[in-house]
């Protein structure tokens, strides 16, 4: 009987089972890449407490430092947090196969570009009222945590030109348009943080 | 050697009780109550921020594992 069992399981071929693919890699790269970033705006999140509670006086802003303008920052949070919907809603399309994904992910991309170019116009006028990266700790904090959130914004309205352009002929793959959403909801969720710390 | 075990014990114990408190620590003795609470806060913060990544990823793995398993096996069974 054992011998008949052995001659069986010879008679198997042994194979080893295919290595089970959890998500793609591009994916899990991403995520890596993104824990560091949120780990560089959590450190400069905690520096921007500790500094804002040492203020000489309580006093926040500075005295003579202009106020931020928070509310048209405001709606240009609703812009980027729209962005962030429109991209959801282009991410099923693409998984359909439906044409509108391509219009859905040309919205977002235009809604992120939004967001920068209205950044860069509200610090045109704060640089024009007095808040520059050396006029105080409150203007180096400004500058350096919404410029990094800036330059991560552009790098994320690249990748999803570069997303829009291959699903334009239609060599945009599942795994790589998850990558580049990963980032760009990164860019989406971080901003709500910074805005209720630096601007209100 | 073989160290008893009362003898780690005792190391153990050692190591919780010898150190004294550190005065010069802004975060334990800052003389203002904002300040303390704005280290203690961040401090928080940044330790469980990155254990709150890896925990949520780990889970979202587990998750994504046992979706794939669920496919590979209806897809044996087809």
């Amino acid at each position: 009987m054992c011998a008949q069992a052995a001659a069986l399981d010879m008679s198997v071929p042994v194979e080893p089972r295919p290595v089970r693919k959890l998500a793609p890699d591009g994916v899990l790269g991403m995520l890596i890449f993104v824990f560091a970033e949120a780990m560089l705006f959590a450190g400069l999140i905690s520096a921007f407490v500790i500094v804002k509670a040492q203020a000489a006086g309580a006093m926040w802003p500075p005295y003579g430092q202009p106020r931020l303008p928070v509310e048209r920052t405001a709606i240009n949070t609703t812009a980027l947090l729209l962005s962030g919907v429109v991209l959801l809603l282009s991410n099923r399309s693409f998984r359909r196969g439906a044409s509108a994904a391509s219009g859905q992910l040309l919205t977002a991309l235009a809604l992120g570009a939004f967001f920068v170019g209205f950044q860069g116009v509200e610090w045109i006028a704060l640089i024009r009222e007095g808040l520059t990266l050396t006029s105080s700790t409150y203007g180096s904090f400004f500058y350096l945590i919404v410029g990094a959130h800036a330059a991560h914004a552009l790098g994320a309205i690249a990748g999803l030109a570069w997303a829009w352009a291959r699903l334009r002929v239609g060599r945009l793959t599942e795994a790589q348009f998850a990558t580049v959403q990963v980032f760009w909801y990164f860019v989406v969720l971080v901003w709500p943080v910074l805005y209720l710390k630096v601007y209100l | 050697m073989k160290l008893p075990r009362w003898s780690l014990a005792l190391a153990l114990l050692a190591l919780i009780l010898w150190p004294d408190a550190a005065h010069a620590c802004a975060v334990c003795f800052d003389p203002n109550a904002d300040h303390r609470r704005a280290f203690l806060v961040t401090t928080a913060f940044l330790t469980f921020l990155p254990l709150g990544m890896v925990v949520g990823t780990g889970f979202w793995l587990r998750k994504r594992a046992r979706e794939v398993a669920v496919e590979e096996d209806g897809g044996a069974a087809e």
